[in-house]
């Protein structure tokens, strides 16, 4: 009998320790990375990461782009398309076993955290030598630029600003807003009319949805003063703006089911008709369209307004290219992030995706457009961008979530503005401060 | 005097008294090392799988342990300063345990009881009804708990489910309800959802179980005058037992562990830190902040915790079987 429950005890061990593994299996990978490094580029192949999802006709694209890296380096491309979800954890277990690929997108935010561990090698020379440093969206430098050095190559960005259903606009008899005011005044008026409408959504769960209303009532989210990181999301300005933005829900011009909406969600509900207004990005019109065909032309856009008019900031998020250390031809890489970042083929990525290119020059161009619904987002990306703080620690306040928890605690009701604001800005002030 | 002996002793040898003790020592060797000569490759196999990682999970439990030791590749050893501050976190003592153990006792015993419950109907039913009803919980069985997930909270939407669409239209609440945002609203939907999912294992496997109870036992009981709740709790209960232990060990291990089910519920994945089980808490206080040391030390202890349970599980049961 002792024997027998010996044996299932250790049964029940092994599937214990299975559950450990399954918690625990990160950050294992193979080893060894290997193209033979040779003096000409012929014969050699750049591995390349690229997320999926941002231009719908990316395989056409890199096709073309294979074909001319080839034309002019005499190198193979490969190019493998990775999930935005899965991406970070692909990035982290590849740097662990030493399987990065030459040059990957990375997110605006995670460069710094991946520059910071010492993965990425610095750009500064190559970008100075092919004449470039003066002719890079300023915002997207900066959320590149650690510790004094570019990691990361400005790609492309996005804005988001204020979309809204001109149907409903019409019906309920009112103007796009350009200060707080009218765009209460607005919200209401939409209930008045279409009680069964989301007037506004406000999401409880989409930090970059919250900043704008930060900003335009003259908050900061967080600044860096010497070395300490402060936020400020519980200043009396930031507080305003929360108190804005959170009332309207408060108001019923949200909806209960917004409480915990991520944008994806505010993306479907918006796509179905059923919401007036909402924060959403200058990549979205196209997955809008995509997703309800009946939606064409029955939708614009504006730029955040400010307080008392004006544009409120709203984050440039985006992608740079970055090098990895790993490299091992790093002018052959360089000479694909060139390819990629400037002149034509920036252009046309920008185009078919939906975003700002990185390069001045080419972003002037774009600027010019009239299309409705580029131009609101082009005024919003020029005039009213901002950048999250740029720390390798604000992946840890993205992970935790912070924004997110301060703004479903006031939205469900379980906390107050100023309860949750200060609690958050605690936490952040600790989070970038690498405090656990 | 051994050398002279054959070592290892042809069967013909058998009937001859002297050697005979010599020879069982022989073979008794022999004996004790041909199993694990015979089992050292699958060993070598679980212990490179199973025992390796199982190995660094715990050196890494005592290390700082983020994305810069992963690229340089140097050690920063911090002793036991992982598992102090999951330890002293109010968070996992007001928050986390009580969700992880209260959700699991719950979900354990319902799944049980529904297991049990829908194993004996199958096993009264007919050939027909039973290929019906078998086929029936399969599909909650062979749903993806991604997809089951999206399907609880499609349910339950606040602004488009059909639970506040049929109470709203009852007349029980004016305005919409979001479920998502109340702790015992969440806990009760994955519940639903765990139990929906789980169910089926345990109602087939009581099933094979109900098949080896002898009939006789059954009838003579029934010829003694017992009730179906007596022949049920005296007779295929004691039978089961067996069945149950590992069911029971088995739902305890999946539903402290559940993640998918709450990280996909809005709200689950971090902005509701109320709603936050072991799981959910240990993905976000250290995956997703790069803090593979803090949550090595968070995996070592769910494995002790568990580990214990198994333990007092199967002695309890060892225990009642003397």
């Amino acid at each position: 009998m002792r024997r027998h429950t010996f044996g299932r005890t250790a049964t029940a061990a092994t599937a214990a320790a299975l559950t450990a593994l399954a918690l625990a299996a990160c950050g294992n990978g193979g080893s060894g990375d290997g193209d033979p490094g040779g003096d000409e580029a012929e014969g050699q192949t750049l591995d390349v990461w690229i997320m999926q999802g941002t231009n719908p006709s990316a395989d056409a694209f890199f096709e073309e782009v294979a074909t001319a890296f080839t034309e002019e380096t005499g190198a193979e491309l490969n190019v493998e398309l990775v999930e935005w979800a899965d991406a970070h954890d692909r990035f982290v277990t590849s740097i662990a076993g030493g399987t990065t690929p030459d040059v990957a997108e990375t997110g605006t935010t995670w460069t710094p955290e991946f520059a910071d561990a010492g993965a990425l090698a610095p750009l500064d020379e190559y970008v100075a030598s092919a004449g470039l440093d003066a002719d890079l969206v300023e915002g997207l430098v900066e959320a590149g630029t650690y510790d004094g050095r570019l990691y990361g190559m400005p790609w492309y960005a996005g804005v988001r600003a204020l979309v809204y259903n001109t149907e409903i606009f019409e019906q309920a008899g009112v103007e796009p807003p350009t200060t707080w005011a009218e765009l209460e005044e607005a919200a209401t008026a939409i209930k008045a009319e279409l009680p069964d409408k989301i007037a506004i959504a406000v999401p409880g769960d989409a930090e970059f949805t919250v900043y704008p209303w930060v900003w335009g009532a003259g908050g900061e989210v967080a600044t860096l003063e010497g070395d300490t990181w402060t936020s400020h999301l519980d200043s009396p300005e930031s507080q305003e703006g929360l108190s804005f933005w959170t009332g309207l829900a408060e108001q019923g011009l949200s909806s209960a089911g917004a409480t915990t909406w991520r944008e994806t969600d505010v993306l479907d509900a918006f796509a179905q008709g059923d919401v007036g207004m909402a924060v959403m990005g200058s990549w979205t019109p196209g997955a809008i369209i995509e997703a309800n065909a009946d939606m064409e032309g029955k939708f614009a856009a504006v730029p955040i307004p400010g307080k008392d008019g004006g544009i409120a900031p709203s984050v440039l998020g985006g992608s740079h290219l970055s090098m990895f250390s790993t490299a091992e031809n790093k002018d052959l890489a360089f000479a694909f992030i060139e390819l990629m970042t400037t002149g034509e083929l920036a252009e046309r990525w920008g185009e078919q995706a939906g975003y700002f290119p990185g390069q001045t020059s080419l972003l002037a161009e774009t600027l010019e457009s009239t299309d409705p619904l580029v131009a609101p987002f082009a005024q919003q990306f020029v005039e009213g961008g901002g950048s999250v703080p740029v720390s390798p620690d604000f992946g840890a306040v993205q992970a935790k979530k912070t924004v997110g928890v301060m703004m479903q605690s006031i939205l469900s009701g379980s906390q107050d503005v100023a309860t949750a604001s200060t609690t958050a800005a605690e936490e952040m002030t600790s989070l970038l401060n690498g405090g656990g | 005097m051994a050398s002279t002996l054959p070592a290892v002793a042809p069967t013909g040898t058998e009937h001859r008294p002297g050697p005979v003790v010599r020879r069982t020592v022989g073979r008794s060797v022999a004996a004790r090392v041909r199993p694990w000569a015979l089992l050292a490759p699958a060993l070598l196999v679980l212990a490179t799988l199973l025992l390796w990682p199982l190995v660094r999970v715990a050196l890494l439990s005592l290390q700082d342990y983020g994305l810069r030791q992963i690229v340089t590749g140097e050690s920063s050893w911090i002793g036991a300063g992982n598992y102090a501050e999951v330890l002293t976190s109010a968070q996992l003592w007001q928050v986390v345990l009580p969700n992880t153990v209260g959700f699991a006792v719950a979900a354990v015993s319902c799944t049980v009881v529904l297991g049990t419950a829908v194993g004996v109907l199958l096993a009264s039913l007919g050939r027909l009804a039973r290929t019906i009803v078998s086929s029936a919980i399969m599909a909650a069985w062979a749903m993806p708990a991604v997809t089951g997930t999206y399907v609880w909270v499609w349910i339950f939407d606040a602004d488009r489910g059909v639970v506040n669409h049929v109470l709203q239209t009852l007349g029980f609440q004016a305005q919409p309800v979001n479920w998502f945002t109340d702790r015992w609203s969440f806990y009760a939907i994955v519940l639903l959802n765990v139990v929906h999912h789980g169910f089926p294992f345990v109602a087939v496997t009581v099933l094979a179980g109900l098949l080896g109870v002898p009939r006789e036992l059954l009838e003579a009981a029934e010829v003694d005058g017992a009730g179906a709740w007596r022949r049920f709790f005296s007779i295929i209960v004691p039978q089961l037992r067996q069945v149950f232990a590992v069911v029971i060990i088995l739902s305890t291990i999946w539903d402290f562990k559940v993640f998918a089910q709450v990280f996909l519920m809005p709200g689950g994945a971090g902005t509701n830190r109320e709603v936050l089980n072991l799981g959910v808490w240990s993905y976000v206080e250290s995956f997703g902040q790069n803090r593979y040391g803090f949550g090595s030390a968070i995996a070592v202890l769910l494995t002790l915790l568990l580990l214990a349970v198994t333990v007092v599980y199967v002695r309890t049961i060892g225990k009642e079987e003397l």
